[in-house]
């Protein structure tokens, strides 16, 4: 599957909230789109575009901005894609794939306790690897390495 | 048939006399044993029974029952430590590889058990989280006492190369007391049975 494929089958049904196709070396293609058009997108991509499969979800600090993006695989053409969206640093969130993919679950808590990424109507956003009550965003390029001894008071008994 | 006339003995009647207890003076003479208490258990098995009777019959005359109880114990419970089979990182790799042909730390009277009420002794081996550290904690809570800690490797001892990480603990001594820290990245199993006897002339001097 080649990107203006892609773009064939999307451009129609999202119309604005799709930003572009763009070519990616090893994937059917980069579908950069808007946070409000996110479910439609992962529906449609699930359904008729065959990539039933959600193989992991990340996040990028840009600093202005973050980008959150979507790797799928579909069994049937045997290619990986690529979803990604661009939200604003200071109103952070976005829609989650969960009614999509299930498996978008920890991937999405993962994501949301690194990168600060909010993800609505997630079914149990908590912390996966860090402890509950941890005050950090690791992943953030805010984020400065600290003493031993002040992660410690921050992380304990909480 | 007629039944004898029952002796009546003269202490039946009136105040009831205390069963005689033995004073220190009245037990056996406090001689020196030929193999000191503490030295017994490098003896074969053959010599092992005769010199731990007659070691332990000259302790409790020199010091009575109560004092002997505690070298008693710590022999015993440093012949059988029992670590808690709990593997963290890639120091438990090691960790296994002790209990294998190779090393065979069943030798000591180290015996892995899963449970935690069944152990007296936690290997810290591998990297501690914040998010692992309560957990780690019950664990060690949920031993019987008495018990003891071997920090293994760099990552226990003090962090090791993820000190400054953002999720790692320092050092697991910041959560529990750690007896004896074994250093190496991973330590090999000859390091790790070398704690363990470390450890073992640990409880050889403890006191009350």
């Amino acid at each position: 599957m080649q990107p203006d494929e892609l773009s064939r089958v999307l451009t129609p049904k999202l119309g604005e909230n799709l930003i572009g196709v763009e070519p990616f070396d090893g994937m059917a293609g980069r579908v950069r789109f808007r946070r409000e058009g996110a479910l439609e997108l992962f529906r449609i991509v699930r359904d008729e575009l065959t990539f039933t499969h959600l193989s992991m979800v990340g996040g990028i600090d840009w600093v202005d901005h973050r980008e959150v993006f979507y790797v799928v695989w579909s069994d049937s053409i045997r290619q990986y894609a690529l979803l990604s969206t661009d939200v604003p640093a200071a109103d952070a969130h976005l829609e989650s794939a969960t009614p999509v993919w299930p498996s978008a679950n920890w991937h999405e808590r993962e994501t949301w306790e690194l990168v600060d990424v909010t993800f609505d109507h997630h079914p149990d956003l908590r912390h996966l690897l860090t402890p509950d009550g941890y005050v950090f965003h690791p992943l953030l390029r805010s984020f400065k390495l600290h003493e031993p001894e002040e992660l410690e008071v921050k992380s304990r008994h909480v | 048939m007629t039944t004898p006339p029952a002796q009546v003995s003269p202490t039946s009647k009136g105040t009831p006399v205390p069963p005689e207890i033995p004073t220190s003076s009245e037990l056996p003479m406090a001689t020196q044993p030929a193999v000191p208490f503490v030295e017994i258990e490098t003896l074969r098995v053959r010599q092992f029974i005769p010199a731990a009777k007659e070691a332990l019959t000259s302790l409790i005359a020199e010091q009575g029952q109560a004092k002997v109880i505690r070298p008693v114990f710590n022999w015993a419970g440093r012949n059988s430590l029992f670590p808690l089979h709990w593997g963290l990182a890639c120091c438990a790799i090691e960790f296994a590889a002790g209990f294998g042909a190779r090393w065979d730390a069943e030798r000591f009277g180290v015996v892995p058990r899963s449970s935690p009420r069944q152990c007296d002794l936690m290997i810290v081996n591998g990297t501690v989280t914040w998010k692992v550290a309560h957990k780690l904690i019950t664990l060690y809570e949920q031993m019987p006492e008495p018990k003891w800690v071997i920090a293994m490797g760099n990552c226990a001892t003090g962090g090791g190369p993820f000190r400054t990480a953002y999720s790692v603990v320092p050092g697991v001594d910041k959560l529990v007391p750690v007896d004896v820290y074994i250093a190496g990245c991973p330590p090999r199993p000859e390091a790790m049975l070398d704690g363990i006897l470390r450890l073992e002339q640990l409880i050889r001097e403890r006191k009350e």
